[in-house]
């Protein structure tokens, strides 16, 4: 009979996955892949703080799995172009 | 020619003060209006709600929203939408707006939406309870959109804008996983725009997505989430168009 590992790199993803929309960060819109036995944490956050946020309980729940990340920050600029829809 | 400018997935909260308004200063350069997709805050609680007013409060254009699914987290929708409505903006959900904007008037249909999926991936009322309310709910939000567009259509308004946070089409979720497609939006939504017709519809909540859609009626969809457009907000050109008779109510 096979056992729960909880080092299994799918399981750690969807908890970090569960940790970042529940904790203070919210952040349900960042990617958690698995590519091989690597962990990807990537996508578009709102904020310089709100990456580094990710970024720490990322660490703590992927740690000691190799992991890479790509979390960009939206920027807040004015728009510098429009789209006419006539 | 109106020039409507719209973001969503905004998610502001205490320590965000600012970060949006130096950007939306400068909407009288750009836009008539300005359209939130919901979202606005991170946990939906009237604290997060205040950072948000205090981004657009006193802004030279009118400012028309609805909530999105953060905004309802704490369980305060009602505080959320009274402290924002107490900055002048105007919350929709199931309701329309009708603006005089230099004689044109446009017509704002909004209400949050909710999953549910698109035709031929969606899911049904049928089943347990939780799964009944889970669709029932999707169909309450899209028969409050299509109330409203439809006010808009009797009041014969010279542009009809559909706003919702949940996404009518799947066009626009291009780049999310679509296995959470049915997370993302339903298409009774996208029906009931259909039904009653609309100049453009506007949604947020798909951050992986992409700005550009269209339903199967010809309505122009955009997503505005903020990460998709990556900008404070995208602006839209829209002319009104003498409309064939409208269908009896």
């Amino acid at each position: 009979m096979s056992t729960h590992d909880p080092t299994q790199p799918e399981y750690r993803a969807q908890h970090l996955r569960d940790r970042l929309a529940h904790e203070d960060v919210a952040e349900l819109g960042v990617r958690v892949e698995l590519r091989g036995p690597t962990v990807l944490v990537w996508g578009p956050v709102s904020s310089p703080d709100c990456r580094e946020r990710i970024l720490r309980i990322a660490g703590q729940v992927l740690d000691p799995l190799e992991w890479r990340h790509d979390l960009t920050v939206v920027s807040a600029r004015p728009p510098d172009r429009e789209e006419d829809l006539r | 020619m109106i020039r409507v400018a719209a973001v969503g997935d905004i998610h502001l909260a205490p320590g965000a003060e600012g970060t949006l308004r130096p950007a939306f200063e400068t909407l009288g350069d750009h836009a008539d209006l300005l359209l939130l997709a919901g979202d606005l805050t991170r946990h939906g609680t009237p604290q997060e709600a205040a950072v948000v007013a205090g981004e657009v409060a006193g802004l030279p254009v009118p400012v028309v929203a609805v909530l999105g699914n953060h905004d309802h987290h704490a369980d305060r929708p009602q505080e959320v939408t009274a402290v924002l409505a107490a900055a002048g903006v105007t919350v929709l959900e199931g309701q329309a707006v009708v603006l005089d904007l230099d004689g044109t008037t446009v017509g704002v249909a909004g209400a949050k939406g909710f999953g549910g999926g698109y035709a031929g991936r969606c899911g049904s009322d049928f089943g347990e309870p939780e799964m009944k309310a889970f669709m029932r709910h999707s169909r309450t939000c899209a028969d409050g959109l299509r109330r409203a567009l439809g006010d808009l259509a009797q009041a014969g308004t010279g542009l009809r804008i559909a706003l919702t946070h949940y996404s009518p089409v799947p066009d626009t979720l291009a780049g999310e996983p679509p296995e959470i497609h049915p997370f993302l939006g339903s298409y009774l939504l996208a029906e009931a725009i259909d039904e009653v017709g609309a100049d453009l519809a506007v949604h947020g909540h798909a951050h992986l997505g992409t700005e550009h859609g269209i339903t199967a009626g010809g309505v122009r969809v955009r997503n505005v989430a903020m990460p998709v457009i990556d900008r404070a907000y995208a602006v839209y050109h829209l002319t009104p168009r003498p409309r064939p008779e409208e269908p009896p109510p």
